[in-house]
């Protein structure tokens, strides 16, 4: 078992990008290490940091399992896939790329639902015309979850959509949505609306540590010489 | 911790025994509900929040199913694949497995799979007798296992529904509230709201459409509604119709017109949620606040005080009980009588049994209309966990 940082980063697309270039700007180079479509990689000058470039999702996966000791990604995925995400992960630094806000969003057509607290009365007619509660469509089931039972939201069901979220009340498989947007736009182009109270969180991808990962004085040493370089307070 | 120690095994169902010859012996009949359920029934009952804490999964015929996070809804189903009808009084007991989430750093007493060990009680004629039957069986089984000591909580949320019941607000408001029970700060949120003038303002709703609906008039709000939404290029998607839409617009503009709660009635509401007294000194406290808050209340504080003699008259100490009115919001389906037994050493964060009353439970999962419904469950390995503390 190595003694090295590990450090997770996105690999591929703008995200990958994004993240070199945050670097960069601290003068840390990132180089993939191997054959060109390979997924190691490390940062010039510090020869214990092991850069893994695996895909956003799966960089969460990492950190709270401890194979990671630091990655970049985004928020969204941290809180939905970190049960208790206070005792397995620390956000270290939001890094200005990757927004998406996660939003409930509604037919434009539902004039009478503003904020959720509207959703209440709406869902009770409708469990009484249609026999059955309101259909939540969304990847983000335990932000969902929390955020709406939070509101004191109780008849509805959620049903999960791993794509094409916002075409899912047209088509009549779900009532409204939790989706990611970043303009709004393609809210809009599907007759739908975001509640005046239902933007659930403003996501951003993260510098995120680990705090299960196994800790040994080399990797802490690498992690205080990066963070240092980063401009950011020791944390390790 | 991988399975129960060998040791635990033998112990656990020696007392699984002595529990459930108990049960059996006062003519609950013993049953074993199946422990994979389908999750649409518990998602119904509970909400979205069951996810939160059940392992909910897929199987390969795409059916969402659950592994039961306790057993009175199995117990439910059981009873209506007897029973359809639900025209039968039926008393059964059991001793299985439930599984619930425990995030990682869970202490031993929230084991994410234990068994229970526990009664239910369908059809009784006589609530308070059947409550007080449940708990005084559960206490004697308790006994019998070797715990010498406990602490008993209750509540009755039965009396929370009669008070509002009574009060006088558009029944909108009502169920607005009874959501709310069980998060104090948007209860007390919400009460502030509706005594304050606007209850709800309307200012937010398209203004001239709202004052043009009759609600005398569905069928004419209806089509204003969906020439409203012509008007403003707005197109109709889903399933949720343009009347649906106009029943929610003149429910905004009824609570818009509508006079605020007085702020006795909050005030009343208020003081009820924050009673924390000996159970024994609840009925003339209530009574004394409540002065004429209204027939259903009275009504529901003298069914309290009965139980509470029935409790007494069957050796229950019931000057050592506790009350608290906020005690059962957590659990979405008890309607009446609720109750924990804590032993000390464990706390009242870990009980060791508990149960309730559940009167429209049966419903939810598909009886043709409400039946009266009690039951408790034993945390068997707690339970364990206790008596051999004691011992040692």
């Amino acid at each position: 078992m190595s003694t090295h940082l590990t450090f997770a980063v996105p690999s591929k697309g703008r995200l990958m990008e994004q993240t070199a270039e945050f670097l960069a700007a601290s003068g840390v180079t990132l180089r993939k290490v191997g054959p060109e479509r390979g997924y190691r990689g490390e940062i010039e000058g510090f020869g214990n940091i092991d850069v893994a470039f695996i895909s956003a999702s799966e960089i969460v996966g990492a950190l709270n399992s401890g194979r990671a000791h630091i990655g970049v990604t985004g928020e969204d995925l941290v809180r939905e896939n970190i049960v208790n995400v206070d005792e397995r992960v620390e956000l270290v630094k939001p890094l200005g790329f990757g927004h998406a806000d996660v939003v409930v969003a509604v037919p434009a057509c539902w004039i009478d639902v503003n904020e959720v607290a509207d959703l209440e009365a709406a869902a009770a007619v409708f469990r009484r015309e249609h026999g059955r509660p309101f259909r939540v469509a969304t990847k983000y089931i335990n932000i969902t979850r929390r955020f709406l039972s939070g509101h004191g939201l109780a008849d509805y069901r959620i049903v999960e959509s791993l794509g094409a979220t916002e075409g899912t009340p047209a088509a009549g498989t779900a009532d409204l949505i939790v989706d990611i947007t970043s303009t709004g736009a393609t809210l809009v182009a599907n007759g739908l609306r975001v509640l005046n109270d239902g933007v659930i969180l403003k996501s951003e991808a993260n510098l995120v540590l680990s705090k299960v990962a196994d800790w040994s004085d080399t990797a802490k040493a690498a992690g205080n010489d990066l963070f240092t370089r980063l401009g950011l307070p020791n944390r390790v | 911790m991988v399975g129960a120690q060998p040791a635990n095994f033998e112990a656990l169902e020696a007392q699984a025994r002595t529990l459930l010859a108990i049960f059996i012996a006062s003519g609950y009949e013993a049953v074993a509900p199946d422990i994979i359920q389908p999750a649409g029934v518990f998602l119904d009952v509970v909400g979205e929040a069951l996810r939160g804490r059940t392992y909910v999964f897929t199987d390969l015929n795409g059916e969402e199913m659950c592994l039961r996070p306790d057993l009175t809804v199995p117990t439910c189903r059981l009873y209506l694949a007897r029973h359809p009808q639900a025209d039968r009084e039926a008393f059964y007991s059991y001793n299985g497995p439930a599984f619930r989430f425990q995030p990682v750093g869970a202490g031993a007493s929230h084991p994410r799979e234990f068994r229970q060990a526990g009664i239910e009680a369908f059809g009784g004629a006589d609530a308070g007798e059947a409550d007080a039957r449940t708990l005084v069986l559960i206490l004697r089984a308790l006994q019998q296992a070797g715990l010498s000591k406990w602490r008993l909580q209750t509540g009755d949320v039965g009396l929370f529904d009669a008070l509002l019941d009574d009060a006088n607000m558009p029944e909108r408001w009502r169920r607005r509230l009874r959501d709310h029970f069980w998060r104090p700060d948007a209860l007390h949120a919400e009460l502030k709201r509706l005594s304050t003038e606007p209850a709800r303002s309307a200012a937010a709703f398209p203004r001239s459409l709202i004052d043009a609906l009759d609600p005398e008039d569905p069928a004419g709000a209806e089509n204003l509604v969906a020439a409203y939404l012509d008007e403003q290029g707005i197109e109709l998607i889903g399933a949720r119709t343009a009347a649906e839409i106009a029943e929610g617009l003149l429910g905004i503009a009824a609570d818009a017109k509508a006079p605020p709660l007085k702020p006795e009635t909050a005030a009343l509401i208020e003081s009820y949620v924050g009673t924390h007294l000996p159970a024994a000194e609840v009925a003339p406290a209530l009574r004394r606040f409540a002065g004429s808050a209204g027939a259903g209340f009275a009504r529901a504080i003298d069914a309290y005080e009965r139980r509470l003699k029935l409790l007494a008259d069957s050796g229950v100490d019931v000057a050592s009980m506790e009350f608290s009115a906020e005690f059962g919001r957590n659990v979405g389906y008890y309607t009446g009588f609720v109750f924990e037994v804590i032993a000390e050493t464990l706390g009242a964060e870990s009980p060791v049994a508990g149960g309730g009353r559940y009167d429209s439970l049966l419903k939810a999962v598909g009886a043709p209309r409400n039946v009266s419904a009690v039951g408790a469950a034993i945390h068997t390995e707690r339970l364990l966990a206790v008596v051999r503390g004691a011992k040692a």
